[in-house]
């Protein structure tokens, strides 16, 4: 169907309620996120966004794997991401460039948020979008944390 | 304009021929291009209501239902208010068209007397009627000259006049004189032609609710059907394509609303101190017909001056002052105004927007004026983004690896080892 409502059968609906981001959002608040949603599948080894691109929204993995890999000589894979993961988050929040690379492990369906259609939804429906920003914080706090202790760590060991 | 986005000159030449060739390909379908265009307008004014109510709880198909049933309660009690005017308007229309006609003929004979005044080389010494003539007084004074000038007629289209309308007598008079007739004449060669256009589009502007509430309602599932079609490398830059051409159209068409009010605002303000009758109301309208570059200009200005010269018919200077007024205000608008509002909403230079609009008028006609600008910020915005994408050695590789992955995938297994 053409332009098919999202209901709670819908699997990408379902795959979407397993993602991190968006634990606390009703079945119908899910369906008006997914609504604003773009679904892409890329095929293994394929390059989803490239260090130096100008960002543009947040990716979330919904089946398959996929790598971020740092812009350095070795090109050193940074993490592996699975099902329910984001990354590009940063995206979402200002208009800067990628500093990384993204790439399919394997075959991936990934949807993508974009930052306009975040904002619209911070206009629209802010209770969604503030559910939505509080966990991305969560998120991003808990990667700080994580950074903030390795950079110790490597200090300790040094 | 983005620095992000600066083109070169082949992208601008590929930008100013393509925006040609939608204007001549617009003007040949004007009858599905108008209603679309007036759709794409109420679209932008309604989705901030559409917004606003999503923003209290409502599914966005109820939203849009609750306003478009609001906005046509409003529209038919409009009409039923505003139909008993246009019926009592349209029967007393001869009367009126020909009070407007008798208005029209005194100030033209005003104004020729006046450039008599000033000028008196322009004005005719003496004319022998040719009834004289036939009556065989052709022993005519030494004194009897030709008129200097030649003939001074207003070229109309012949189709335009029908048969029974009688034609100002060509025997008799001078050039001015057959001017008077014809401007006397106008509206009842053309009130027939403005009926018959009317009923031409009227149908198709019934369209415009239709059109509106399917693009309130389907526009965002729509463009995500669209990005579907877009590879992935493209994914990401084609989907800030659609976002720069949607805030390019909010953008101009809020920048035309603004110019209209800037337009009554003066017009209006000027219009009141002169004393006319409902200076706010011929403001605006003439603010409104101004969207038609030049012509609609043209119309409204004349509209001004006819009423100002039918509400105080003894006074000699004041259409004249209107005029000034109308001038005044035209130059605002396109040397301040218009580049303020219109042309920066476009991120336009002004220089480019003067000479698009002539560009147009050349290449389509009128409806060329009226499209141009939205049209040619559409096409901008979309013409540096493929321009930038065509470009990108970076992501055409991407997209090349993307296809070679793909053409293996689909090969593996065919043949065997």
């Amino acid at each position: 169907m053409l332009f098919g409502l999202p209901n709670r059968s819908n699997p990408q609906l379902q795959l979407l309620k397993n993602v991190v981001l968006f634990k606390d959002l009703s079945w119908r608040e899910l369906a008006m996120v997914d609504s604003l949603m773009h679904a892409r599948s890329y095929i293994a080894d394929e390059v989803i966004f490239d260090e130096g691109e100008e960002g543009q929204g947040l990716f979330l993995v919904l089946s398959g794997r996929v790598k971020i890999i740092l812009p350095d000589e070795a090109k050193t894979t940074l993490i592996e991401l699975g099902p329910g993961a984001f990354f590009g988050e940063v995206a979402l929040l200002d208009q800067s460039v990628r500093t990384a690379q993204a790439r399919a492990i394997e075959d991936s369906q990934i949807v993508a948020l974009f930052r306009t259609e975040f904002y619209s939804l911070l206009k629209t429906n802010s209770a969604i979008a503030s559910s939505i920003s509080f966990q991305l914080a969560r998120a991003l706090a808990a990667r700080l944390r994580q950074a903030v202790l390795s950079t110790g760590r490597h200090h300790e060991a040094a | 304009m983005n620095r992000d986005l600066a083109s070169g000159p082949i992208v601008w030449l590929g930008i100013i021929l393509t925006t040609c060739l939608l204007l001549v390909l617009f003007q040949t379908m004007l009858w599905l291009v108008m209603p679309v265009l007036l759709a794409v307008v109420a679209y932008y004014l309604l989705s901030p209501l559409v917004a606003f109510a999503m923003s209290r709880g409502m599914s966005r198909g109820r939203a849009v239902l609750i306003i478009t049933v609001i906005l046509s309660v409003i529209l038919l009690g409009a009409g039923f208010f505003v139909a008993p005017k246009i019926n009592s308007t349209v029967h007393s229309l001869p009367t009126q068209i020909s009070e407007y006609g008798q208005v029209a003929t005194r100030l033209v004979e005003n104004f020729k007397q006046s450039l008599y005044n000033y000028l008196p080389f322009l004005k005719p010494r003496h004319v022998v009627p040719i009834s004289d003539l036939n009556e065989g007084n052709s022993a005519a004074p030494e004194s009897v000259v030709a008129p200097v000038a030649p003939p001074l007629t207003l070229k109309l289209p012949p189709a335009a006049a029908p048969a029974s309308v009688p034609t100002a007598p060509a025997t008799s008079g001078t050039s001015s004189d057959d001017l008077t007739n014809e401007v006397a004449d106008l509206p009842a060669r053309y009130s027939g032609d403005i009926a018959l256009e009317l009923a031409h589009w009227i149908p198709s502007l019934f369209l415009v609710p239709f059109i509106t509430y399917y693009f309130l309602l389907e526009g965002p599932r729509f463009k995500r059907f669209l990005v579907q079609a877009i590879p992935n490398a493209f994914f990401e830059k084609t989907l800030y394509l659609f976002y720069r051409v949607d805030d390019q159209l909010r953008r101009y068409f809020q920048g035309l609303l603004a110019l209209t009010a800037l337009d009554a605002l003066c017009l209006g303000t000027g219009l009141y101190f002169f004393g006319l009758s409902a200076p706010f109301f011929l403001a605006v309208l003439a603010a409104v017909m101004a969207w038609l570059p030049y012509l609609g200009s043209i119309a409204g200005g004349l509209m001004v001056v006819l009423v100002a010269a039918k509400d105080f018919p003894e006074s000699h200077w004041l259409p004249y002052e209107v005029v000034g007024l109308f001038i005044g205000v035209r130059l605002l608008d396109d040397f301040v105004f218009m580049p303020l509002t219109v042309g920066r909403s476009l991120h336009m230079h002004p220089l480019v927007t003067v000479l698009m609009i002539m560009l147009a008028g050349a290449v389509a006609g009128i409806a060329g004026l009226l499209l141009v600008m939205p049209v040619l910020g559409v096409v901008m915005v979309a013409g540096q983004i493929i321009g930038e994408l065509v470009t990108d050695q970076r992501i055409l590789a991407r997209h090349r690896h993307a296809q070679r992955l793909k053409r293996q995938r689909a090969r593996a297994d065919l043949y065997e080892e």
